[in-house]
């Protein structure tokens, strides 16, 4: 752990700005709401600087608060009655950035249709590259929990690919 | 629990999460908003700050007037009751005076008898 660095907001923001956002937007599916998600983490991360001890810790706090924060905004839409999955689902992933490809954006649509708990798990594996048990960390989640919800996810993700996507995954 | 092994169809998908799933860039203006976000808040923060001292110190005003009555208040009774006893004291010497001369003017009186 490095004791001399000294954390630089404006320096961080940059940094992870499109992690945690990209991160909000694929657990919330919807732009507005990640943006708005987005700015209150880095809001409370700059609260929280001063406890912040390497530039690790600092990815790490970051992605823990960002999953945390969508998963509570996603509970407070279904409270509302309001399904944002459902609506981007019916656009089939026509919110996904215009420069995506083809693919990627009938994987982001078939990601939509997930459970939340395995959509989560499956953007911090794939996403971030992040190990099953570093996932559990973050999701602050049991390790075996974490392993069957990727496996779960990815098994529907297959059975949904299997009927939709199949030419394009055996294309590339 | 161990991950099951996974077949070829399985991990092309996973191979296409990988490459598809990336990071999607930051909405333009985000960091813009968070640091004007953060200065509003820093800004609020100080102005709390300010309110907070000025609200001390007119405390403290308030109670150091407050003691200060008291104290002056106390004092002043301190003294009206100086005063008193020495009006008294005053009053029981001229009283203790007048009993000495009407003793001394019945001394006289039984000696001329």
């Amino acid at each position: 752990m490095s004791r001399d660095w000294q954390p630089d907001f404006e320096k961080l923001v940059d940094e992870h700005q499109s992690m945690v956002f990209s991160l909000a937007f694929r657990t919330t599916g919807d732009r507005g709401l990640a943006e708005e998600i987005a700015q209150d983490v880095f809001l409370a991360l700059d609260q929280s600087i001063g406890r912040i001890e390497s530039p690790e810790h600092a990815l790490y706090w970051l992605r823990r608060v960002t999953m945390s924060r969508s998963a509570d905004a996603l509970r407070r839409q279904r409270v509302r009655g309001i399904n944002l999955w459902v609506e981007m689902d019916e656009n089939h992933g026509a919110q996904f950035e215009p420069r995506s490809s083809p693919l990627s954006a009938r994987l982001e649509g078939l990601l939509t249709t997930l459970p939340s708990h395995q959509r989560a798990a499956l953007v911090l594996r794939y996403q971030e590259g992040l190990m099953p048990d570093e996932i559990a960390a973050t999701l602050d989640s049991p390790l075996a929990t974490v392993k069957s919800n990727l496996q779960r996810g990815l098994k529907l993700l297959r059975a949904k690919a299997e009927s939709q996507l199949k030419e394009y995954i055996r294309g590339t | 629990m161990e991950l099951e092994p996974k077949d070829d169809l399985e991990r092309e998908l996973e191979q296409s999460l990988v490459q598809n799933l990336v990071r999607l860039p930051a909405p333009p203006g985000l960091k813009r908003k968070i640091m004007a976000r953060k200065q509003a808040r820093d800004a609020e923060r100080k102005h709390h700050r300010v309110v907070f001292w000025q609200r001390l110190a007119a405390s403290v005003l308030v109670c150091a007037a407050a003691g200060g009555a008291v104290t002056w208040h106390n004092v002043q009774e301190r003294r009206k009751g100086e005063e008193a006893r020495q009006q008294v004291m005053v009053a029981l010497r001229i009283a203790g005076r007048a009993l000495d001369q009407m003793n001394a003017q019945l001394a006289e009186h039984d000696n001329g008898k």
